[in-house]
């Protein structure tokens, strides 16, 4: 960069951008280094307020204890059937659906656009659909958390926009060759959007992993549970478990370090498969932005 | 076999209405262009007989068989695009092998289809590229070999090569061509470039407005245009259209324009017609600078040579109306710039009603 072929203002103005995108960063990685830090961190100097950005008194412990705990590994076993399963149930109904609403052809398609849009703005609320997934028996049932977020109106508002920015030729093309809607959506617009399907997989595949509120209303048993209400029976169970304050200060590990390793447990999984669709991911966020 | 029939066929888009009426008759292996200005209905016909497009009223017939509510794929028609419409995520050979993939045909025989179609088209060498590693051209066959490769009774070519360059459309045209010789199907053809529809067409069918204005040969609407508009839509330059009236002396009916007096033939349509507005049609091509026998002159104003090679184009004033010539140059154009005097061949001249645009000139083809 060559600092010459700018303006006092310009330089002014970079500094400044510089500065904070520089405290975002670290407004947003601390956290990150400070959990990690502190799951590797013995109790003693967790509860004593030691840990600021390296672990002190380096020590596993916190992590044997959570690894060695049954219900931690049903519950993280939970969460990929309910992150899988809840994501490909997302997209086989928004596909579908955002095609359809995005064919011209479509009768009453105003009418379901803006019947998809308004659950966006509008929902019956906790208490009346607690009811609704009671009285389909859809209470404590995986099969019911994973069928009943299956539908997202942004991104089927996100996937539709993208189908109808798609030139009209291809479908005209196809359907000359010979192909019916079916094979119009998975020959040709399907793997024509795969930057959008990244995108939108992203999306269900985030919020699944990190669902919580639902699952802790809908699900009572523990053997369905997912890592997020674990991570939160975790929290509350160590922290009023007088015995277990004892044994801790024993063993090396406190309420704060074993909360911070299931944390980090939990984060893993997103970090590995976040890099394999970052480059669609930045592309997607754009998607329905410009008009090309 | 009685090829495609459209009888009065008619397309509105709620009240609005774009096609008029058409009625056309296309013989099998014959090689019709839909020709017109923008917004004529020339695609829009074109996408009716495809089926992309619902036909309001009237009757779209291939080979004696209704097509109004048979969909596009049981039509038996392809299509070229307009932006080819090829598949970017598929290589060539996957482009050309979809509309078979489709409809089941056994693996063997698409991957000789497929080979058969490269060899007609050039395209053994590309087989496995994407699109977007081909030139316009080469994308432009393979959007052909789309076509071709399903052998199908009808081709629709939708202004198909007018995102190409000016020197790949001509080389294009001339492979369309051939390959409609090779293969004999029936062919219609959507333009808005007369000269490609001149250079492709066994018949041309003008378009405007929703309406068939003309239909003909090529060089019957060059020669004989029946109105005004066709006069100036086939040609290029456009033919030169001058205003003024009839009069008529002893000898005859005569069309005055500004100065100009044109000996008319003598003719029932021409007479009692004194004072009549006409439109005077004259084919640039048929001007020459250098008198030639039986010709008469025009006095002209040059204002502009545009040189053209061979020939070139002169941009002249006559009596406060536009006139364009088109004369050879024999590679020198020095003699043209004092040109003040033009010689037109009195029996290519065409007469026009001013009024109604029709053509008055059915035997109009002597007198000065």
């Amino acid at each position: 960069m060559n600092w010459n072929l700018y303006s006092r203002g310009d330089k002014f103005f970079a500094i400044v951008v510089s500065i904070l995108i520089g405290m975002f960063t670290v407004a947003t990685l601390y956290p990150f280094i400070y959990i990690a830090a502190l799951s590797f961190s013995s109790g003693f100097a967790a509860q004593a307020g030691k840990v600021v950005l390296t672990p002190i008194d380096a020590t596993l412990e916190a992590y044997g204890y959570i690894l060695k705990d049954p219900q931690f590994w049903v519950s993280y076993r939970n969460t990929f059937i309910y992150t899988i399963g809840g994501t490909v149930m997302s997209l086989a109904f928004i596909i579908p659906g955002a095609y359809a609403l995005s064919r011209p052809q479509l009768k009453g398609r105003r009418f379901f656009n803006l019947f998809i849009a308004f659950t966006m703005w509008f929902n019956a609320g906790l208490i009346p659909f607690f009811l609704n997934m009671r009285d389909l028996n859809l209470l404590d049932s995986m099969f019911g958390i994973i069928l009943a977020f299956a539908v997202n109106a942004f991104n089927v508002i996100l996937l539709r926009n993208f189908f109808e920015a798609i030139p009209k030729s291809f479908e005209e093309a196809a359907r000359m060759d010979g192909a019916n809607d079916f094979q119009v959506l998975w020959k040709v617009f399907v793997p024509l959007s795969k930057p959008a399907i990244a995108t939108i997989t992203l999306f269900c595949i985030v919020s699944r992993w990190n669902g919580f509120f639902w699952a802790m209303v809908l699900l009572q048993s523990e053997d369905k549970i997912p890592l997020q209400v674990f991570l939160r029976h975790t929290i509350s169970n160590l922290s009023d478990d007088d015995e277990f304050a004892i044994v801790q200060t024993a063993a090396g590990f406190s309420a704060e370090t074993v909360t911070a390793a299931i944390i980090v447990c939990s984060i893993i999984p997103v970090l590995i498969v976040y890099p394999f669709i970052q480059k669609y991911f930045e592309k997607g966020i754009l998607l329905g932005g410009v008009k090309e | 076999m009685s090829g495609v029939v459209l009888n009065k066929i008619v397309k509105k888009y709620g009240a609005l209405q774009v096609v008029h009426g058409i009625d056309l008759k296309i013989d099998p292996k014959e090689f019709v262009v839909l020709v017109g200005p923008s917004g004529c209905g020339k695609s829009t016909t074109l996408r009716m007989i495809a089926g992309l497009e619902s036909i309001t009223a009237g009757t779209l017939a291939v080979d004696d068989r209704v097509m109004n509510k048979v969909a596009p794929k049981d039509r038996d028609v392809a299509m070229v695009f307009q932006n080819y419409a090829l598949y970017p995520h598929l290589n060539v050979a996957d482009n050309i092998a979809f509309g078979l993939k489709i409809r089941k045909v056994p693996k063997a025989e698409i991957r000789q289809s497929v080979q058969e179609v490269a060899e007609i088209l050039g395209l053994t060498d590309y087989l496995a590229r994407r699109p977007s590693d081909l030139s316009g051209g080469q994308r432009q066959r393979v959007a052909m070999g789309r076509a071709i490769v399903r052998h199908p009774k009808v081709f629709l070519f939708d202004e198909p090569l007018s995102n190409l360059d000016a020197k790949l459309r001509t080389q294009m045209r001339a492979e369309i061509k051939r390959l409609h010789k090779r293969l004999g199907v029936t062919s219609i053809y959507v333009t808005h470039d007369q000269v490609e529809a001149m250079t492709l067409a066994d018949r041309i069918v003008v378009m405007n407005e929703g309406r068939i204005e003309q239909i003909g040969t090529p060089m019957e609407l060059f020669n004989n245009p029946a109105n005004r508009f066709v006069a100036g839509f086939i040609g290029s330059p456009p033919m030169n259209q001058l205003h003024g009236f009839l009069e008529a002396d002893d000898a005859g009916p005569v069309a005055q324009i500004g100065r100009l007096k044109v000996r008319l033939p003598k003719s029932e349509v021409l007479e009692n017609q004194n004072g009549k507005p006409v439109v005077l049609g004259i084919r640039p091509e048929h001007v020459t600078v250098d008198e030639v026998p039986g010709s008469f002159p025009i006095r002209i104003n040059l204002d502009l040579v545009e040189t053209l090679g061979s020939e070139a184009l002169l941009h002249t004033d006559l009596d406060g109306m536009t006139f364009v010539a088109r004369v050879e140059t024999l590679g020198e154009i020095s003699h043209l710039s004092g040109v003040d005097t033009l010689h037109v061949k009195p029996d290519l001249l065409k007469l026009f009603d001013a009024e109604t645009g029709r053509s008055l000139s059915v035997d109009a083809r002597t007198g000065t």
